[in-house]
């Protein structure tokens, strides 16, 4: 049985959301505090950014919980609530959505490293990413989005956690650096490799975020097409973060530089579209009207 | 082993991120009494240079960057203990205090200048992420730095990087201290606005700009 949201991706692209972090920011979350905490401490400001997204016309959002992972709340002392944490992240998007739109349970990388260059092994992540899609999962997400992945090993390690404790669709996003030899993680994966290797751990779509500008996200997507059947996802940054003489940071590509680049992203190949840093819904509603008009 | 059939295999055991054998070619040197100063300048440090390079050209990513820093730490452990012995200062680039600023806990970026920076030669003070800005400026007086090098990830918080300038010129300390700063958010033009001495975009550009700042100093 084919899901409702891969089911929809068939007929026309879908939009997912933007940012979320600097959206909680600018409702006050200070510095230095885990977004994550919010969902518990101030439900309403989450519920109202994933409500925002909605309204401008998001097919799909993604739950405020991008460092939920045991090891990463680990660095806020909050990692025995990641169960709680992951669970309340998925009921206030899932209270947001007015019927027929789908929650995405958001899952960031660890910030550790895989053996040898770092302290984990495989087993170590995918214990963390089993214990956070479980609450995900539990909190009633529609699919798991693990995104921003740098390292192709934690990203599989990732997808074998989520596995191991729900039988909901996997996307996999990864972060991919425009270098003159072309496309590569951090760690010197191809978007090609990455993708093979995640559609045969059974991810149920692949694609890239972060990093890459508007502009340059259409020529990553077509990297990712050759290599694999699966539905791509494109969740481009607004160019760079520039910071203004009174501390306050934007980015450099305005609204409509940005989604001038829509089209050709959706041309390349992408089947599910969305924002990443320096996006907001003002970001989503011009895409929707965008992507409504391209056929997928 | 001569000196010229050593240099070659301490370069070759650092492109290749081989430890053991970096250490074990350090242990060589020490035991044949050669000058070790001429070992970690003409054996050694052409390695870490060739991985820079190799690093700009796409061939080698960050696990190739961290085994390679890896070995260079290994040959260290063998070679600085003996010139300490000999009264001989191992570290000629200097000291440098490195961090992830306060509030922010994203350490991938700055573990990696300050592996890089030590390979390179000089001696790295890590106080870790999410450092208080006060403790940069105590710990760099403390220990006599010339530099500080500060990392931060967030948009929300490389605005403490601007911070410490202000801190250090209100404790009168500017013109003692070189600042670097690097993370994903900020950029040469962000170095200039805020009055930084310096900006790298990556651990190996990072480390030519500390040598560059090191010798103009």
């Amino acid at each position: 049985m084919t899901h409702p949201l891969l089911e929809l991706a068939e007929r026309r692209t879908v939009l997912l959301d933007g940012a979320m972090g600097t959206m909680l920011m600018a409702r006050g979350l200070a510095v230095g505090m885990a977004p994550e905490i919010w969902n518990v401490e101030r439900p309403d400001l989450v519920r109202e950014v994933h409500a925002a997204y909605f309204a401008a016309g998001a097919d799909v959002v993604s739950t405020n919980s991008f460092g939920g992972t045991p090891l990463k709340l680990a660095a806020h002392g909050l990692e025995g609530r990641a169960y709680e944490l992951n669970h309340a992240a998925a009921r206030l998007a899932r209270e947001a959505a007015p019927p027929g739109r789908f929650v995405a349970g958001s899952v960031g990388p660890t910030g550790k490293f895989l053996r040898p260059h770092g302290p984990c092994s495989e087993q170590d992540l995918e214990a963390a990413f089993a214990d956070q899609v479980r609450g995900l999962a539990a909190g009633g997400v529609d699919l798991v989005l693990i995104e921003t992945q740098y390292d192709l090993r934690e990203a599989l390690a990732a997808v074998r956690g989520a596995r191991s404790v729900a039988s909901l669709p996997i996307f996999v996003t990864m972060t991919f650096n425009d270098t003159p030899r072309g496309f590569f993680t951090l760690m010197g994966d191809t978007p090609a490799r990455a993708a093979g290797e995640l559609e045969r751990a059974g991810a149920a779509a692949f694609g890239a975020n972060c990093t890459l500008a508007a502009d340059r996200m259409a020529a990553c997507v077509r990297a990712c097409r050759g290599a694999i059947g699966l539905p791509l996802v494109a969740q481009a940054n607004a160019g760079r973060p520039v910071a203004g003489e009174d501390g306050r940071v934007t980015y450099s590509q305005t609204l409509e530089d940005y989604v001038r680049h829509v089209p050709d992203i959706v041309r390349a190949g992408a089947s599910f579209v969305g924002g990443c840093c320096g996006t907001d819904p003002s970001f989503i509603r011009a895409m929707a009207g965008i992507v409504g008009k391209e056929a997928p | 082993m001569t000196e010229s059939e050593l240099y070659p295999r301490m370069s070759e055991a650092i492109v290749a991120g081989d430890r053991a054998a970096a250490a074990a070619l350090a242990r060589d040197a020490v035991r044949q009494g050669l000058d070790l100063l001429e070992v970690v300048d003409k054996g050694y440090v052409p390695g870490i240079q060739k991985v820079g390079v190799l690093w700009e050209q796409g061939e080698y990513f960050l696990p190739e960057l961290i085994s390679s820093a890896e070995a260079m730490k290994a040959a260290m452990a063998v070679i600085d203990p003996e010139l300490t012995k000999r009264n001989l200062g191992s570290r000629p680039g200097g000291r440098v205090v490195i961090g992830t600023v306060e509030g922010d806990i994203h350490d991938i970026g700055k573990n990696l200048v300050a592996s890089m920076l030590q390979a390179g030669g000089f001696d790295v003070h890590d106080l870790g992420a999410d450092v208080k800005l006060e403790r940069f400026i105590d710990k760099a007086e403390e220990v006599g730095a010339g530099m500080i090098c500060l990392s931060a990830l967030l948009t929300t918080t490389m605005t403490n990087q601007r911070r410490l300038i202000g801190m250090l010129r209100d404790r009168g300390l500017r013109g003692k201290y070189k600042v670097l700063v690097g993370g994903a958010p900020a950029s040469r033009k962000w170095a200039e606005e805020i009055g930084a001495d310096g900006y790298a975009e990556n651990a190996v550009a990072a480390v030519k700009l500390a040598k560059s700042l090191a010798a103009g100093a």
